[in-house]
């Protein structure tokens, strides 16, 4: 259908509202993040960088312990990503394929895990935690954000599954597959999009969780990204330059991530097998 | 290679029984064709062969063993879908090397054997393509591959060509016709197509509502149906009803007519069942049977001629509204609206009582 002229305005004046509500806030980040610190705070604020420095990301990986942090976030992200993945996939495939009692009950039930606000599980679960001495560990973070995701990812994982035609894994039953080589090499591969999905999305939230990696974690060399961030604002002052900086450099392993698994979301992984 | 066997199986879903106490045998090496309308249970039956399904009541047998509670994988069994069902992710010879992959053979033995089906079913070209880089009946004859690579006891095709267009259709029949020839394996086909049931059964088993309805050679079905399913379903275009009346049996003939239809009286041999003066029976003529010699005739107005070239296929309307189709060699003697006299020869007519069992 060809555009009116009035309707195309309309479209992409939109489209250009939509990028620079999203657009905006990044760029003021990193182009602040590589300004001297007179032109951050000057009066008149700059769209575009008048100046250009890498003192603040000098600054913030030798006199902060923002290396420390990130590397922190990065091992707690990855390994509750990995782990998030690793148990999702086999439990949306008992969901999805295996019949057992209270089956429907229970997938519905997982979902009840995001009734509860967070707050009011902090408590148990640090007294919990404390008894069982992990306390202050980022194993207790790992735990924490596996939990949060695996419900989720559970149900988001299954739905995939239920889009791969039953006829090939019947072909699989057929051709002598068990079950475990039916998930690992049949019906993983053909939910790509779908496991690529659960890990961003189980990243990015362990990546940016607040709440609990402040509370469980007490010292300063085990912390993560958003809580260690958080000390750096207020210990004396606020250092834009500093913060921006660090803000830039959190999101590069965001970006690196997005890279590396956009490749899985290629629509099409099953054509050419029932049609 | 093994024969296969049938007894009493049952399937319900729930209280609903769709196959209601199936009795079959499958001798060695024979192509059985599973055929029946829409939701008659032949795909479920294959299925339950197959270890699809669970079966309800009953057993089956495969080569004399007991496979009833099997696993699919432990029966001497290979089965290709209507939809293929390939691995979209592997190369066509990944699919076909898979089940042998999985029953532990070493990767020069399956290379092997991947490389002879593939030589057989003339993929030899495409062995490193994904199934995406197929067209649909290259696709068809790598689910093949999959099949005869195990070298099953039993083949099982669950309407292999439906997704085909015709001309594929016809090609790859053929194709499945000579691989039975050459492999002279026990095969379960499953179709709604009649044709096809026609062109590649041994025997036919036609199927309505779970039960069976009769099984047989393709032309003894055709020449010799037991009853008015039977004898409507196979054959294309299919049986032409007429509703008659019988006047007097007589020496193994039943004289029926219907004046409203210009159908004098005919006699019509009867096959053992016995028809009554007065009882009202349906007559069966096939369309090739009408013909300017034959002793019977029906009067009807042409309402529409198909025209094919070497045939036509004539569709008249009866006095009592009822549809005829006549085949006809001669190609321009029948204008749409005209009145016509059909003959047809009694000889090869067919009798059906009003519970439908051939008289």
């Amino acid at each position: 259908m060809k555009r009116t002229l009035p309707q195309s305005f309309v479209l992409y004046s939109g489209l250009v509202v939509v990028l620079l509500i999203i657009g905006l806030p990044f760029w003021w980040v990193i182009t602040g993040s590589i300004k001297v610190p007179r032109e951050i705070i000057a009066r008149v604020p700059t769209m575009f960088p008048q100046s250009f420095t890498l003192q603040h990301f000098e600054k913030l990986f030798q006199s902060t312990d923002f290396p420390a942090y990130l590397v922190n976030s990065i091992g707690v992200a990855l390994f509750s990503t990995v782990i998030t993945v690793a148990l999702a996939l086999p439990a949306a495939y008992a969901f999805f394929r295996m019949r057992f009692p209270g089956r429907a009950a229970l997938y519905r039930l997982i979902l009840l895990a995001y009734a509860f606000p967070t707050i009011v599980v902090l408590i148990p679960i640090y007294g919990f935690f404390a008894k069982v001495g992990l306390i202050d560990t980022r194993t207790s973070l790992v735990i924490i954000n596996v939990a949060f995701a695996l419900p989720f990812s559970i149900w988001m994982m299954r739905s995939f599954l239920s889009t791969v035609p039953r006829e090939i894994e019947e072909a699989a039953v057929i051709d002598g597959a068990p079950a475990r080589v039916i998930l690992l090499r049949i019906m993983a591969p053909l939910i790509a999009p779908g496991i690529a999905s659960v890990a961003i999305f189980t990243f990015i939230a362990s990546w940016t969780e607040y709440l609990f990696a402040s509370v469980l974690i007490v010292s300063d060399a085990r912390r993560t990204i958003p809580v260690g961030f958080a000390g750096i604002i207020g210990q004396y002052q606020i250092d834009w330059g500093l913060l921006l900086a660090g803000a830039t450099a959190a999101t590069i392993p965001v970006v690196i991530l997005f890279a590396f698994v956009g490749r899985w979301f290629v629509s099409g992984l099953t054509e050419g097998a029932v049609k | 290679m093994a024969g296969l066997s049938l007894k009493s199986v049952k399937k319900r879903f729930g209280d609903t029984e769709v196959i209601t106490g199936v009795d079959l045998s499958v001798e060695d090496g024979e192509f059985l064709v599973f055929v029946g309308p829409s939701g008659c249970g032949k795909s479920t039956l294959l299925r339950m062969i197959a270890g699809l399904e669970s079966v309800s009541d009953g057993n089956i047998e495969i080569g004399g063993r007991d496979v009833t509670h099997l696993d699919p994988a432990r029966r001497g069994i290979a089965m290709v879908f209507q939809t293929y069902a390939l691995y979209p992710h592997m190369t066509v010879a990944a699919n076909i090397g898979f089940p042998l992959e999985m029953a532990g053979l070493g990767q020069g033995e399956i290379d092997r054997k991947v490389a002879d089906a593939a030589k057989v079913l003339h993929l030899e070209p495409y062995l490193q393509r994904k199934p995406r880089e197929l067209s649909g009946g290259q696709r068809q004859r790598v689910a093949i591959g999959r099949a005869i690579v195990r070298q099953p006891d039993v083949f099982l095709f669950d309407e292999p060509l439906s997704n085909l267009d015709a001309e594929l259709r016809i090609q790859m029949r053929l194709e499945i016709a000579r691989l039975h020839q050459k492999l002279k394996s026990t095969m379960v086909y499953v179709t709604h197509d009649q044709v096809e049931a026609m062109t590649l059964a041994s025997r036919i088993v036609v199927l309505r509502a779970g039960r069976i309805e009769q099984v047989g050679a393709p032309l003894d079905l055709y020449e010799n149906p037991d009853n008015i399913f039977v004898a409507g379903f196979i054959g294309s275009p299919r049986m032409n009803f007429v509703t008659t009346t019988v006047s007097r049996v007589a020496d193994g003939f039943a004289y029926v007519n219907a004046d409203t239809l210009g159908l004098k009286e005919i006699a019509v041999r009867l096959r053992g069942a016995v028809a009554s003066a007065g009882e009202t029976v349906t007559l069966g003529i096939r369309p090739e049977h009408f013909g300017p010699n034959g002793a019977g005739s029906l009067e009807g107005t042409v309402s529409v001629v198909e025209r094919l070239g070497g045939v036509s296929y004539v569709h008249a309307s009866l006095a009592d509204g009822s549809q005829i189709a006549v085949e006809s060699r001669d190609s321009r003697a029948y204008q749409a609206g005209q009145n016509h006299a059909f003959a047809f020869d009694t000889d090869r007519a067919l009798l059906f009582g009003s519970d439908g069992r051939r008289l």
